[in-house]
């Protein structure tokens, strides 16, 4: 997939850049206002990333340009305001998500990925990994032909963990995802384990492969090796 | 003590002072006034005697009348001197006064008077002249003088009382008008002090300091918040940018057990500042009104969203969790219902000891939130401030209140009890 990212900030560009190319993804960049600008009046990005404040003017008015234009880019916002109206007034504008700072990368992609396969399947709304059907509308898990019967959050953590295929997810970021902001008062985060041995354990009964891997006791990897 | 009370007090104590002291002199005026006037009434009496013995050659007749009695003794020539005395006057009963002389036993009474030694020479012989004037009616009128001057002390106070209470009352009003602006003012409050109408310069005075003071510190306080807003915000992107590079950092895999635990640490440290970073935001926000789309809210529905959404942390603590939620609707906004009832549970789990209590109820009047904890009973007062933390907690500090702001802002009560053994925080609808 093709994106865009349009941030000033050039450590967080530099990170979002090489999570997301990787995974042989195409990213390009745009530091402020007017590189933005020439970019998305040029070339058309499956998802672009919008910073709200940039030298130069504002991602609220890049967003309104390719509205106008009727680009049918997905806009994922990143913003350092968590405000209510902020956020209405993006999505309002036609933005598809709104992501508040800071955030996991892990995070980032999962909202990506959601955003990419609302566009491109258009309709369709299975995802396949291997020898796992999601369906996205029903929410329902098959390995092969066999359904797999998961709760609410095996269910996200699965999607959560394809999103970021082949990375390394921290367990905060896993916590943050599943559990919100109200994560802050566990002390550790050993009941996530038990969620990912439970998920683990159905898949593998239904006759599915073993790809979540713990990483060093940070995090966990979804991965096909 | 109050002014009205201590200027009372003041004012009372010298105008009885003043007019003791003007009594005193009025009767020592009064007193030397009709004295003199006796004196004259005896010289005139001696004149009369005078005149007599150059005339008659003899003692004239001594009769006694109600107020006068003249003696004349016999005494050596020249022993006598001239001088007018105060004495006792014999009054004897008159017939008319008959019922007193029945009451007593004795056939007058000794009054006080006023009289003249003097001393006559009759022929060759030498007399000596007492005459006695009663100065009962001096001292009647004396006292009459006296009744109607405490009578008019005793008027002048009242009145003095009495217009000092309504002249005060009423000309305080604009101070007590001001002390009451000042008692409802608060900085973070949109409402300003409104200027006072009075007449008097120095209330006006008044008035103009406090409005000036007033708008001083709301203007200090709203740039305090700005302050702290744009900090927040600018401490965001740094955050975002040490998040995303751990997040980086950790696909760069073979890390020892050591350098995995030093980032962990690293993580929980980046979170925490992210959390506390936007508490402070939020609180900022409360306190600004800026969150205030309102609207119906099933308040048992949210509650029981929140206890399942924590029901992985409740069972990692192997917390018993009690729940007696009844249907209750509430006008507010939902991000902030969503944050208090977080914050509530939060604390219950996170001060909570393993296999311990969560107590949630729900009626009409409240919602309550009880936890076991191993601290004894908390200083109401102390918990709610900003960055007030126990010993030990991994939390903000801000959540409780956000909490207390967040209730505010609804016009709900948030109080904290310890009933048995259950720390126990009420939201009062």
């Amino acid at each position: 997939m093709k994106i865009l990212i349009i941030e000033d900030e050039e450590g967080l560009r530099e990170s979002i850049e090489e999570y997301f190319s990787e995974d042989g993804n195409i990213c390009e960049t745009a530091a402020n206002y007017p590189a933005a600008l020439s970019k998305i009046s040029v070339y058309r990005y499956d998802c672009i990333l919008l910073d709200i404040t940039l030298p130069g003017g504002s991602g609220m008015d890049i967003l309104k340009n390719l509205k106008a234009n009727n680009h049918p880019d997905g806009v994922l916002i990143l913003s350092a305001k968590n405000s209510l109206d902020d956020r209405l007034d993006g999505l309002n504008l036609g933005a598809d998500d709104y992501l508040v700072k800071p955030f996991h990368l892990s995070e980032l992609k999962a909202r990506v990925s959601a955003i990419i396969r609302r566009k491109t399947f258009n309709g369709s709304n299975m995802l396949l990994f291997n020898e796992l059907t999601i369906d996205l509308l029903a929410k329902e898990v098959k390995v092969g032909q066999s359904p797999v019967k998961l709760t609410r959050k095996e269910y996200a953590l699965l999607l959560y963990f394809i999103a970021n295929k082949g990375k390394v997810v921290s367990k905060n970021a896993i916590a943050e995802h599943l559990w919100g902001d109200g994560i802050d008062m566990a002390n550790n985060f050993d009941f996530i384990y038990s969620h990912i041995k439970n998920l683990r354990k159905k898949l593998m009964e239904a006759g599915c492969n073993d790809y979540i891997q713990a990483a060093y006791g940070m995090g966990y990897k979804f991965t096909e090796q | 003590m109050k002014l009205q009370a201590r200027y009372n007090y003041v004012n009372l104590v010298t105008t009885i002072i003043v007019l003791l002291i003007t009594g005193i002199i009025y009767y020592q005026a009064i007193s030397w006034i009709l004295t003199r006037q006796k004196d004259k009434d005896l010289k005139v009496e001696e004149d009369e005697i005078y005149e007599y013995v150059a005339l008659n050659h003899h003692l004239p007749q001594t009769f006694e009348s109600n107020d006068q009695q003249i003696t004349f003794t016999d005494a050596k020539p020249g022993s006598v001197k001239r001088e007018f005395i105060n004495t006792d006057y014999y009054k004897r009963w008159d017939r008319d006064k008959g019922f007193k002389r029945r009451n007593h036993r004795s056939e007058g009474e000794y009054e006080s008077g006023r009289g003249l030694v003097t001393s006559v020479t009759v022929g060759d012989k030498y007399y000596k002249i007492l005459i006695v004037e009663s100065k009962v009616e001096t001292e009647d009128l004396i006292r009459l003088i006296f009744i109607i001057t405490i009578g008019v002390i005793l008027l002048l106070l009242l009145v003095l009382l009495a217009t000092n209470r309504f002249i005060l009352n009423r000309l305080w009003k604009p101070f007590y008008n001001i002390m009451k602006e000042l008692r409802l003012f608060n900085i973070a409050d949109a409402r300003e002090i409104p200027k006072l109408e009075t007449d008097i310069d120095e209330f006006e005075e008044l008035n103009t300091v406090v409005l000036d003071m007033a708008s001083k510190a709301k203007h200090d306080y709203k740039d305090l918040k700005i302050f702290t807003e744009n900090a927040s915000h600018e401490l965001m992107t740094p955050i975002a940018v040490i998040n995303s590079k751990l997040d980086t950092l950790i696909q760069t895999e073979n890390f020892s057990e050591r350098q995995s635990k030093l980032l962990n640490d690293l993580y929980s440290a980046v979170s925490r500042l992210n959390r506390l970073n936007q508490s402070l935001l939020l609180l900022v926000k409360i306190e600004n009104r800026l969150l205030h789309e309102r609207q119906q809210i099933n308040l048992r529905e949210l509650t029981e969203e929140m206890v399942m959404q924590f029901e992985e942390i409740f069972q990692d603590k192997g917390l018993k969790v009690t729940c007696a939620l009844n249907d209750k609707q509430i006008y507010a906004s939902p991000y902030l219902t969503e944050v208090l009832l977080s914050n509530l549970i939060s604390n219950a789990i996170r001060h909570n000891y393993k296999a311990g209590e969560v107590v949630i109820s729900l009626t009409g009047e409240s919602l309550v939130v009880q936890n076991t904890a191993n601290m004894a009973e908390l200083n109401e007062e102390k918990i709610f401030a900003r960055f007030h933390k126990s010993s030990g907690s991994e939390g903000s500090g801000l959540g409780l209140t956000i909490s207390k702001q967040i209730c505010e802002n609804f016009g709900f009560s948030l109080k904290y009890s310890f009933e048995g053994m259950y720390h126990t925080f009420t939201v009062g609808f």
